[in-house]
């Protein structure tokens, strides 16, 4: 069976930048993936292509068979790719539940039903209490539980979410953590990026790191934390192991 | 936007109770001048009404909704005045041909961010009334006269099927009341429905409505063309109750101003808004101009935009937010509940979760 996601030999160039450079990746069903890689090793940039946001410079991109680079982000979300925002964009003068029931609507075109829907994922993730409160006066770890109930909303068979664990103490980690988890137990494929390496190694079953815009390791997490060109990307060239070599 | 703003079922009581009011008024009031004015507030609470599916829910600022009301009354007379053609079917005809037309229009002023629309959107109105204006067929500058529909004695009498009351001008003020009522009803059934969220969450974030699968451009279109169609619909009314019509009084700038402000001022964004906005704009300018403009000066003006000045400094939310603002004062004694004290279940373990 193919791969839910596909990505092979994706760029994205800015001008003279290289955000992304032949970067090909797999997304397997129903596990939870990783993608890392310090900041400004355009992971978002690669997360866009693949949302829609814009489009690959050149490069394929799969999804459930279907070739979706160039795809506007609305289509690319019926087709079942849901993603979240790194910097959070909930609905501000929105309530929580109106904010779900927008995430909803992808699939119905009826409020009662989009309300039922909203109300039970609410339940789900935690936020029930907060339901009526408007989405600008939620904690930031809120919000960004926010952001994931309403994506996840969408029904999609692939959830993306952008650093949805950076700013939160351990103990709201812990929590989205295990929200995660259990995403991913009802069915629903989890991509997941972070610049904190510790977070994404105990949950991912698959981890893709980025650099400059390349990808220069994946694997399983105990692999790839070991991997020279890793550490070296993370902590600088005079850290690499020296018996490994150089690149 | 809370529950105050929203229509609610519960809030049958007020709808009814303003709604008996409103149809007795006339017949409390015997007076021209009254009446008028109540006319105008129904007219203009119609027009904000429709400015406000697209410039309150869908956070477009248009300041050209002149543009459409004028389609709409040239639409009705035209085709009464070549065609003999009753102005209660010209006025759906002039909603569609507005429709139409701002779907075309503002298709490119889509594109458009911020302030760039809403100027757009003033030129659009101001190249349509240069337009009318030197337009033969529609009789230019000179503007154009509603026929007198005549009784049998060859004077000026009333006609339901024409929509034309001489002998008495109270049916045009149920008449406007009806349509003031459907545009209502048509505001509340789009709050209510998937377009109305959708919107919303145009108006709140647009990237963020995209990733959720909101088609932005396509709802937008078809909150312009609500808001068109339901702005023709008023036009067609207004050249009946006047019984003239020329480019400056259908299309100028002021008008478009003043629709938009009367929602704003009211409240954008919400049912009632518009409503308020119209039931104290629309008196308050009859009565300063009527009190004051006599003596030459334009103190009427000055007294009109301090007021408006008032309103935006004190109350910037609109009027509706007076109500809003009580009850969030009532919420805040209780103490927010924070973090630990919420009483929701923690993430997992929700019924259903797990299997």
């Amino acid at each position: 069976m193919p791969a839910l996601l596909e990505l092979h030999a994706v760029s994205k160039r800015f001008g003279g930048l290289d955000a992304n450079r032949d970067v090909s990746m797999v997304v397997e069903e129903h596990q939870i993936v990783g993608l890392i890689g310090p900041n400004g090793a355009g992971k978002t940039t690669l997360f866009n292509c693949v949302s829609g946001f814009f489009p690959p410079t050149s490069g394929t991109i799969r999804f459930a068979g279907r070739e979706i680079a160039g795809w506007a982000p609305e289509r690319v979300l019926r087709a079942g790719l849901a993603r979240t925002f790194q910097v959070v964009r909930t609905f501000p003068e929105m309530t929580v539940l109106d904010n779900v029931m927008i995430g909803a609507f992808a699939r119905t075109n009826r409020a009662n039903e989009a309300r039922a829907r909203a109300t039970d994922l609410l339940a789900f993730t935690g936020l029930a209490g907060r339901a009526r409160v408007r989405g600008a006066d939620l904690t930031i770890a809120d919000k960004k539980r926010l952001e994931l109930t309403r994506a996840l909303a969408t029904q999609p068979r692939l959830l993306m979410l952008d650093e949805v664990m950076a700013g939160l103490n351990p103990a709201e980690r812990a929590q989205a953590v295990a929200l995660i988890r259990a995403i991913r137990d009802r069915g629903t494929t989890v991509l997941l990026v972070e610049h904190v390496m510790e977070v994404l190694m105990p949950i991912s079953d698959h981890v893709v790191v980025l650099d400059s815009g390349r990808k220069i390791a994946e694997g399983p997490p105990q692999t790839v934390v070991r991997d020279p060109n890793v550490i070296a990307a993370y902590l600088g060239e005079k850290y690499r192991p020296r018996d490994e070599g150089s690149a | 936007m809370t529950g105050f703003a929203r229509s609610r079922p519960g809030g049958w009581l007020p709808v009814a109770a303003t709604l008996s009011a409103l149809v007795v008024f006339p017949l409390v009031v015997d007076d021209g001048s009254w009446l008028n004015t109540a006319v105008l507030v129904l007219l203009y609470a119609g027009l904000a009404q429709a400015w406000n599916i697209l410039g309150g829910f869908a956070g477009q600022i248009s300041l050209g909704n002149a543009a459409f009301f004028g389609i709409g009354a040239y639409t009705s007379t035209v085709l009464l005045d070549r065609w003999n053609v009753s102005p209660w079917l010209g006025m759906p005809i002039g909603a569609v041909i507005a429709a139409g037309f701002a779907v075309a229009v503002f298709f490119p002023f889509f594109r458009l961010g911020g302030h760039y629309f809403a100027i757009a959107t003033i030129a659009l109105a101001e190249i349509l009334l240069i337009l009318f204006t030197n337009w033969a067929f529609v009789r230019g500058a000179r503007g154009m006269t509603i026929p007198f529909v005549r009784g049998p004695d060859r004077r000026p009498t009333d006609s339901w099927a024409f929509l034309q009351f001489n002998e008495s001008r109270v049916p045009y003020y149920y008449v406007v009341l009806g349509l003031a009522v459907l545009a209502v009803a048509i505001a509340i059934a789009v709050e209510r429905s998937k377009l109305g969220y959708y919107l919303r969450a145009i108006k709140n974030d647009q990237q963020a409505a995209r990733s959720l699968g909101v088609p932005v451009l396509r709802y937008k279109l078809i909150a312009v063309a609500i808001s068109a169609a339901v702005s023709a619909v008023f036009g067609t009314f207004y050249a009946q109750y006047l019984l003239f019509i020329d480019p400056e009084t259908t299309m100028r700038l002021e008008l478009s101003v003043l629709i938009a402000l009367v929602a704003i001022l009211g409240g954008v964004g919400t049912v009632v808004g518009p409503l308020l906005g119209a039931l104290v704009l629309i008196p308050l300018s009859e009565v300063t101009r009527s009190q004051l403009a006599g003596s030459g000066n334009t103190l009427d003006l000055v007294l009109y935009g301090g007021l408006i000045m008032l309103i935006a400094v004190f109350q910037p939310n609109g009027l509706v937010a007076v109500g809003d603002r009580v009850r969030r004062r009532r919420r805040a004694v209780r103490p927010a509940g924070d973090g630990a004290e919420r009483g929701d279940a923690p993430l997992v373990g929700a019924p259903g979760a797990g299997d």
